[in-house]
């Protein structure tokens, strides 16, 4: 098990967002995370990567723990000049003192050969397709080799063919081990790639957290799984 | 044709700090902290006329106020009062004149460091600034992929435990050292018109952040060249030459991508 949610609350200040009975992430599992805006899903994959602590309750991650996280193509700001290897060498640099990706580099090109996206690695990033722009960022992510994968509405904005090509990645990284917690609106996205999903739902009454069905496959159009609610 | 010796001092100065606004400015614009950088210049007025009124050495009392003004910019920023900062800069604007109000020699050495007319460094003025500066866009240049994943990618930044806040405070350290001595030596006309005309002329030409880098702090040279030249041959003050030249570099630059762009 990689990480672990126990009875857990989650907020902000004194405001509590969500509640979980218990969550656990393993590896080369796909924790789909849906709901209605302003339900906690952000909250949620906050609490998951270690950046927002339960208000109450137990959060355990396996020691020496690799995260990493796919930025949204609509939070990336174009007016930074970047050749698409920049783009991609992002992740890498988080993890050097400098920012330097030095030795890195070689295995940013094998990720970007893989997806196929190596001739473009010299092109500005921001002339790129949308579909392109994010394959580019999906090498980078993976060459730092992580255990878990943080995908927050990864295909918003894509085209069909661009998402199809996108979840396909995906589902070969989980088949190799990689976890992957995903938040969508598109239901058919979660039948393609997520063996659980967490379903939230806002709390009727004002300053009660939101509570959690999980589906154990496909997309959670029906409430099956554990009723956590306290 | 070499200027007369006199000028060195001057000119290694203001070549210093085209470099170091160069660097700076090209990430002041970026990182969309333009207000920041023309609030800083009016901060240090304040530390400069406190020194005029009460005869302090010229620095430290600038130093303290722009250490005291980006130290409640970040305070400011974590508690999410954007409103501060253009307060801030009438802040600086109004409180520096009412320090020296009725002191008539003093109004003028303080308009002296608002317009920059009557620029005048000496060796010693030029060898406290010169590695400082070049220190800071040094530093602001080796963290390009640092600032790079913060714009980007915040969240990637704070997974990889990097504390936004922490190289916000660096950044905003790196600037105000250009601004402060850039001010203190050369006046606000002069580090404003080196730190944001070199950048923004040489950004929509660059493909990558190091060449923006490259080509702001050569553009930003070639404007004090110049804007000195125009100086001395029209008898101009030297800031607003290097001003107006850098303006004229910008809009030449703009109609010379036309094309490109169509």
């Amino acid at each position: 098990m990689l990480i672990e949610l126990t009875n857990c609350t989650l907020g902000y200040a004194k405001r509590p967002v969500v509640h979980i009975d218990h969550l656990a992430l393993h590896p080369a599992r796909c924790l789909g995370i849906f709901g209605p805006n302003g339900s906690g899903k952000t909250t949620l994959l906050r609490a998951i990567a270690g950046l927002l602590k339960p208000q109450t309750g137990t959060l355990r991650r396996a020691p020496n723990l690799r995260l990493a996280y796919l930025p949204q193509l609509r939070t990336i700001d174009p007016s930074w000049p970047m050749s698409a290897l920049d783009a991609a060498s992002m992740a890498s640099s988080s993890l050097s003192l400098l920012g330097w990706v030095g030795r890195r580099k070689n295995a940013i090109l094998q990720r970007l050969r893989t997806l196929a996206v190596d001739d473009l690695a010299r092109r500005p990033f921001r002339t790129l397709s949308g579909g392109q722009q994010q394959r580019i960022l999906l090498a980078g992510v993976l060459a730092t080799d992580p255990q878990i994968l943080l995908l927050d509405e990864p295909t918003d904005g894509l085209d069909l063919r661009s998402r199809d090509l996108l979840v396909e990645t995906l589902r070969q990284s989980r088949q190799a081990g990689l976890s992957i917690v995903l938040i969508t609106h598109d239901p058919d996205e979660l039948a393609l790639l997520a063996d659980e999903v967490a379903h939230l739902h806002a709390a009727p009454d004002a300053g009660e957290p939101s509570h959690i069905e999980f589906a154990t496959s496909g997309a959670p159009t029906q409430h099956s799984g554990l009723e956590t609610q306290d | 044709m070499l200027p007369d010796p006199f000028f060195y001092p001057l000119l290694f100065t203001a070549a210093a700090l085209a470099i170091a606004a160069g660097v700076t400015g090209t990430f002041v614009l970026l990182r969309r902290e333009a207000l920041v950088a023309m609030a800083v210049p009016q901060v240090v007025a304040i530390g400069a006329a406190l020194s005029l009124r009460y005869a302090w050495p010229k620095l430290p009392p600038a130093l303290i106020a722009v250490a005291l003004a980006l130290a409640l910019l970040a305070w400011a920023r974590h508690r999410k009062l954007d409103s501060l900062l253009p307060c801030l800069y009438v802040a600086g604007v109004s409180i520096s004149f009412l320090i020296i109000a009725n002191s008539g020699a003093h109004v003028n050495e303080m308009q002296n460091l608002f317009v920059g007319i009557d620029v005048a460094v000496t060796p010693d003025d030029a060898r406290l600034v010169i590695v400082p500066v070049l220190i800071a866009a040094l530093l602001c240049a080796l963290f390009w992929r640092r600032w790079l994943l913060l714009a980007q990618s915040p969240t990637t930044a704070q997974l990889a435990r990097l504390h936004p806040i922490a190289w916000q405070v660096l950044f905003l350290s790196m600037l105000g050292v250009v601004l402060l001595l850039g001010t203190n030596a050369l006046g606000v006309v002069m580090i404003l018109a080196l730190l944001f005309l070199p950048a923004a002329t040489a950004l929509p030409w660059a493909r990558r952040i190091p060449t923006a880098l490259a080509l702001a702090a050569v553009i930003g040279l070639i404007d004090v060249y110049l804007g000195f030249q125009l100086s001395n041959r029209m008898e101009w003050p030297f800031s607003h030459s290097v001003g107006g030249v850098g303006f004229a570099i910008l809009m030449l630059s703009h109609l010379a991508a036309l094309p490109f762009r169509a």
